[in-house]
């Protein structure tokens, strides 16, 4: 525990983030109990979709998802450690920007390339004049946009820890003239193995709540899981209590998982940049490494590039021409922009409560609220949501803008407090003394230190929360209506109308949307601040 | 006079106990050596109010300094490292040393007269990671006279300085220390530096402090 006379004395910091964090656990108490209340309704019918088997195969699918997802995304982190080529920092961005990628977008992707009438198939059919069967509809599509996502998010991660070796122990491994593979099970896994258990904990938790992907790729009930059967029974068949339902064994397995993976160290959404290796594998070793990496860059890159050559054709004009589009991203950007505002402001209060006071409960009491949506993810979130709006008596449709600006700030909260709870938790830690001895006041400190020292990752959460908002379908799935759509909501519905060209054109504008955000935000909130300063 | 009898205090966990008295006088320099891991930091902290004594008195001029919190401790500390923010300029930290109500005519002079005084000029605007390890202490000297405390804690700041610098600086501290009245305790394992600052030395050995 932190000494406790070194931190300045916040009391109204502490106060502000155990307020957050109150009215954020209120607000999913009563989301929890909107559901709850319909489930324990007894007039409930047992749901119509056999239970059991939509646990085993989501389970499956997010368990495989996750071990192949760690596999590629170790092989692809030694890959990167190791190589320096011109454009390396472009490639690493491009893994990097995996996890703001809306999975529909991915499963988009998958399709233009691997699809029937996709790049493969087509290049295929002109050198041999037969298709390719390619069975992306089911699991394996389904595992392979996971991998695409999850392997990239995961890659990034153990990068930053590959980085992180000691200069010294790289020169005493290397006067020991250590074999490639020596190398990686003496030196790297030790920095590796920490981290891999809270990551399968949380890239199994992406994949079982999955939802825009099974939806695209699932190919049908075969391969449905817990999320999507939710939205059917909501959506589809009418179902409200079947929904309910389902939602609480999803959320019984989630808090379980939650539960477990507590007791892993964290993973840190910091990451830094690698510095010129002195030391670099040679032969087969070296071969590896560039087919690893090329088959990366090509898993993940190709889907993208073919989103973009599709849509950015002649097609997007006629798409840009009708209203429905600027309708649709206009509410995109003021949900993106309103719940990345609203991220963090709940971030900031509960990072800058919980570094304020060295009482481990308190902290994890502040810190623990901000985490629910990995418990109570979109779907589920959403139809609590909904059901709590409708017991008010409200119309859904009057409040879907408030709830889906709402319901996507927690989505994106885990992410931005993991981001910026480290580094307020640091300067805290390392400054506190100084800040104590000058007698700096509450807001002194904040501008004077905290601000510019997080300035950047304050863009990065910003960054963060506007991507995830905006690629969002789980929760606008619930929420939209004719009047009240989003690009993903768009999107999905062109391609439910088998309008492929428009959805293509509408995903190449989201891609573009999304990469522009997530690189330009970082740099437009540091250059500001550096310029105030 | 600083005078502290009895300190009492032990780290959780560590088996050492530390019982410290001493006595420093103002407008001179007051020196604690010790081997390294004797305790000499934990000494600072005592005084600068970031660690809590079991037991004893601490006082400045009759005056109990114990149930104060360190930032109304009427002390200036100066480390090795950690001086300055290193992403702020010299002026911002230099500005951190007055009360944020200061006329900004009021605080222009002051920080130009304090910069004077430690015998520095043309670093206002530089970012404190820019500046060589002896600008870093004659900054943190310029704000140590900006905030007017009568007691300067010093915990081995001459230690990252090359010989040149280092001669200067402890010069500057002798001299600010006569000039302004300071109670200055100086925690060090140099004894040259012991020897050219300190009227008054105590060795730190088992957690007790014996005069030298």
């Amino acid at each position: 525990m932190t000494n406790p006379r070194i931190l300045p004395d916040r009391p109204l910091r502490t106060l502000s983030g155990a307020a957050v964090a109150l009215a954020i656990a209120a607000l999913v108490a009563m989301v929890l109990w909107a559901i709850f209340t319909t489930a324990s309704d007894s007039t409930a019918q047992p749901p119509r979709v056999d239970v059991w088997h939509l646990v085993a195969m989501t389970t499956i699918q997010a368990g495989l998802s996750t071990v192949l997802s760690l596999l590629v995304g170790v092989a692809l982190a030694w890959a990167l450690n190791r190589l320096r080529f011109p454009g390396r920092d472009l490639v690493v961005g491009l893994f990097a920007s995996a996890i703001v990628t809306p999975g529909l977008i991915v499963a988009f992707g998958l399709l233009a390339v691997w699809g029937r009438a996709g790049w493969i198939n087509q290049a295929a059919l002109a050198l041999t004049g037969h298709p390719l069967e390619i069975p992306l509809f089911g699991l394996g599509g389904i595992l392979a946009a996971h991998v695409i996502l999850d392997a990239s998010f995961a890659a990034r991660i153990l990068l930053a820890r590959l980085d992180a070796i000691p200069a010294a122990r790289l020169k005493t491994g290397q006067s020991l003239a250590l074999t490639a593979w020596q190398r990686f099970t003496v030196i790297d896994w030790p920095m590796l193995r920490g981290s891999l258990p809270g990551l399968a904990a949380i890239i199994f938790l992406l994949a079982f709540t999955s939802f825009p992907i099974v939806l695209l790729l699932g190919g049908g009930p075969a391969n449905q899981t817990m999320e999507v059967a939710i939205y059917s029974a909501v959506r589809l068949d009418f179902d409200l209590k079947g929904a309910v339902q389902l939602a609480l064994v999803q959320i019984a397995i989630c808090s379980a998982v939650i539960v477990a993976a507590a007791a892993f160290a964290p993973i840190s959404a910091a990451t830094g940049a690698s510095t010129e290796p002195r030391w670099r594998d040679r032969g087969p070793a070296r071969l590896l490494q560039r087919g690893v990496l090329v088959a990366s860059v090509l898993g993940f890159g190709l889907p993208l590039l073919a989103i973009l050559v599709n849509g950015l054709g002649p097609g997007v004009l006629d798409v840009m021409a009708r209203g429905s589009f600027w309708s649709a991203l206009g509410s995109s950007l003021l949900i993106g922009t309103g719940s990345a505002l609203l991220t963090l402001l709940l971030a900031l209060g509960i990072g800058l409560g919980r570094a304020a006071t060295p009482r481990p409960s308190l902290r994890t009491g502040i810190g623990a609220p901000a985490y629910a949506y990995l418990a109570v993810p979109a779907v589920v979130l959403s139809l609590g949501a909904f059901l709590l709006v409708r017991n008010a008596g409200l119309v859904p449709e009057t409040a879907a803008p408030a709830v889906v600006l709402c319901a996507n700030a927690l989505l994106s909260l885990p992410f931005a407090l993991a981001t910026l709870a480290p580094p307020l938790d640091a300067i805290v830690r390392q400054r506190g003394r100084l800040i104590r001895s000058l007698g700096l006041g509450g807001w002194q400190q904040f501008q004077a230190v905290e601000w510019p020292l997080i300035s950047r990752d304050v863009g990065v959460v910003l960054a963060l929360s506007f991507c995830f908002s905006l690629g969002d379908l789980g929760v606008i799935a619930l929420f939209g209506t004719q009047d009240f759509v989003t690009l993903p909501l768009l999107m999905y519905r062109a391609l439910g109308a088998y309008r492929t060209n428009d959805a293509a054109a509408i995903a190449a504008l989201m891609l573009v949307i999304t990469i522009a955000a997530f690189v330009l935000l970082p740099k437009l909130v540091g250059r500001l601040t550096d310029a105030a300063s | 006079m600083l005078q502290a009898e009895h300190l009492i205090f032990q780290h959780p966990g560590a088996a050492r106990r530390f019982d410290l008295s001493f006595t420093a006088s103002p407008g001179e320099v007051t020196a604690i050596s010790g081997q390294s891991g004797a305790g000499k930091s934990t000494l600072l902290d005592l005084v600068a109010g970031f660690l809590v004594p079991v037991s004893g008195t601490l006082t400045l001029a009759g005056r109990d300094l114990l149930p104060l919190p360190p930032e109304q401790r009427p002390v200036s500390i100066l480390l090795q490292s950690e001086t300055l923010f290193d992403h702020l300029t010299a002026a911002r930290n230099l500005e951190l040393g007055l009360a944020p109500a200061t006329a900004r005519a009021e605080r222009d002079r002051l920080i130009a007269a304090a910069l004077d005084e430690v015998g520095l000029s043309g670093v206002l605007n530089q970012r404190a990671a820019t500046l060589s390890g002896g600008e870093k202490q004659r900054v943190a000297l310029a704000r140590t006279l900006l905030r007017n405390r009568p007691v300067l804690l010093l915990d081995e700041p001459f230690s990252a300085l090359d010989d040149e610098t280092r001669a200067t600086i402890r010069t500057l501290v002798k001299s600010l220390t006569e000039r302004h009245g300071w109670i200055t305790l100086l925690v060090s394992h140099h004894l040259d530096d012991i020897e050219a600052l300190a009227r008054r030395r105590y060795r730190l050995v088992d957690g007790k402090l014996t005069e030298a």
